[in-house]
């Protein structure tokens, strides 16, 4: 087993996909970087001030202004008016809620990320792992050994979340190394406030809890981790069902973007909460944003992630030893 | 392929597979079973904010202090601003606090807030538009326009006022104030006529009101809407376009000393 795995990771490597992916991630970190500064900088313009009790108290201003807009739907002002009561909370406590510095930087990338770009590069590496054998023909050479076919498949997917792991660091060291050339390095120990939950009545601070950003951070990184590991799975399961590497990315793109934009749009129709994509924004829970149907929670998502996640190994597993290789 | 260089990859994975899982299980139970902390609000204004040689304009008020109607969006604030940009060699910071809608008993709340009170703290020129959604209702008022109601509406009024004056004193008392009053946006109606007699009273006892307080001037609108008000209003007749706001702006100016 451990030779198979060590012999996937060269596979891995040698392919230099990592490489690929920390490129794109650093590119990317750079120019969020640059739009950041670009939006303090014209807010420092705009305000007269670096003081951020002075910017929030602006922004809440705005959300204000906007909710008594008689033109915008009641969602949306449900919305705003969370994002606001949220706001003032931090003001009241006089706790800023992007302390600048790389660590917040890189709290706000994965949070923004989570949903679309961590697993977008996951897919990178996982869609081929499978189906490459097959188009490059050696997967009769690996299945010819003297090894059970389940156990190669294992070698596979073990590999594949150790890459993933791997990934989810890349992003969190690069965004923090790149983003602290502009913002600085210090930041680790700003207070976050976690445990705001969103109920019919609004924004609720019962429970809200003081923690540093570093253990916010932490959990925020299991969580990415967590959709990494499920969407690497579905996407797995899609490179041992479809021969073809394209095709199999297709249909895996097509169900995140479908997730992205069901997000906005399903809160009306409620058993799309059942879709894995629609579930994949799990950092949501953590800082207070509401969910896109209402009554979801930390754990539903988690569970409605779980078994997609088991359903996809169970099928990947069951159609590879099943199926014929010619 | 080195086999260290495989070796030291995938141990390194490892590891970190290992830590995301500590995150994600820390994650679960934090969020169902960490304990809430009881968090001291803030609520003392003492944080001296450090006075900067710039001139610090705060506005509060309703829609007028927005810039509801302009289509610039600038609203009187906002050319009055330009106006003392021009003149003033000082660097000039705006706080727009002003909220659509808002009405005298909703400033009330927003004046105690710390952060609000921070701001006026600061400023060295307080503009305060009010009392067009006490007593218009957005237009409303206008169908269920009764005496004895104006009457009390008004009353309330100025009590909330007293209150907020008060309060802007109690924070900062260098700063000139200026209260711009009234004007009728309906005066072209049919109770345009009555309607104009409740709002030169209205702003009657808004400027004694203002009398009371030290540096707090009065600025009368009324007048300058009086003749040819359709040509200042913006299309929804109530709020004034850019015209209307530069009259308002231009008013505000001739007050200002150096």
């Amino acid at each position: 087993m451990n030779k198979l795995i060590q012999n996937e990771m060269m596979k891995l490597i040698a392919k230099k996909r990592l490489v690929v992916i920390a490129i794109i991630i650093g590119i990317l970190v750079a120019l969020f970087t640059y739009a950041q500064f670009k939006e303090n900088e014209r807010q420092r313009e705009k305000l007269g001030t670096d003081d951020w009790r002075t910017i929030i108290q602006q922004t809440i201003i705005d959300q204000q202004n906007r909710i008594s807009s008689p033109r915008i739907s009641d969602e949306w002002k449900q919305q705003l008016q969370i994002a606001l009561q949220q706001n003032q909370y931090y003001l009241d406590h006089d706790i800023n809620p992007s302390e600048p510095g790389a660590p917040t930087f890189m709290r706000i990338f994965l949070e923004n990320s989570i949903e679309l770009f961590i697993p977008l590069m996951v897919m990178v590496i996982a869609s081929d792992i499978v189906s490459s054998e097959h188009s490059q023909g050696s997967i009769k050479l690996l299945l010819t050994r003297p090894v059970k076919r389940w156990k190669v498949l294992l070698s596979k997917y073990i590999t594949l979340i150790l890459a993933i792991s791997l990934i989810v660091a890349i992003a969190g060291l690069l965004s923090y190394s790149i983003s602290g050339l502009v913002f600085g390095y210090k930041g680790w120990g700003a207070p976050v406030l976690t445990g705001f939950s969103v109920t019919d009545a609004g924004l609720n601070t019962a429970s809200v809890k003081l923690i540093d950003q570093w253990q916010f951070l932490l959990m925020d990184f299991g969580l990415v981790w967590l959709v990494a590991i499920v969407v690497g799975t579905l996407s797995f399961m899609l490179s041992v069902l479809i021969r073809s590497t394209a095709a199999g990315m297709g249909v895996m793109l097509a169900a995140l973007i479908a997730g992205a934009i069901l997000s906005n749009m399903v809160s009306s129709w409620e058993s799309a909460k059942y879709f894995f994509m629609v579930n994949l924004k799990l950092t949501n829970y953590m800082n207070g944003n509401p969910p896109p149907i209402e009554g979801m929670t930390l754990s539903f998502s988690m569970m409605v992630l779980l078994i997609w996640w088991a359903a996809g190994l169970f099928v990947s597993f069951y159609v590879f030893t099943k199926k014929d290789v010619y | 392929m080195n086999k260290k260089v495989i070796k030291s990859v995938t141990l390194i994975s490892v590891i970190f597979c290992l830590l995301w899982l500590v995150g994600l299980g820390w994650a679960v139970t934090e969020y169902y079973a960490g304990k809430p902390d009881k968090i001291q609000e803030k609520t003392n204004v003492e944080r001296k904010t450090e006075k900067k040689d710039d001139l610090h304009i705060v506005a509060i008020g309703d829609s007028l202090t927005r810039g509801t109607g302009d289509e610039t969006g600038k609203g009187y604030v906002g050319f009055l601003l330009d106006e003392i940009k021009e003149k003033s060699k000082q660097d000039v910071r705006l706080t727009n606090l002003g909220i659509s809608g808002q009405e005298s008993d909703q400033l009330k709340e927003q004046i105690q807030q710390t952060e609000v009170k921070r701001q006026l703290q600061s400023a060295d020129m307080i503009l305060v538009t009010m009392g067009g959604n006490d007593l218009f209702r957005g237009g409303q008022g206008l169908l269920e326009f009764e005496n004895a109601d104006i009457e009390e509406i008004e009353k309330k009024f100025l009590e909330n006022m007293n209150f907020i004056f008060q309060q802007i004193r109690a924070s900062n008392s260098e700063a000139n104030v200026f209260f711009i009053g009234l004007y009728n946006p309906f005066s072209d109606l049919e109770q345009g006529k009555e309607m104009s007699a409740v709002v030169r009273h209205w702003n009657y006892q808004s400027a004694e009101l203002s009398a009371a307080f030290p540096k707090m001037v009065f600025v009368p609108t009324f007048d300058l809407f009086e003749l040819k008000v359709n040509d200042y209003l913006y299309t929804d007749k109530f709020h004034p376009n850019t015209k209307g706001y530069r009259l308002i702006a231009e008013r505000v100016a001739s007050l200002l000393t150096w």
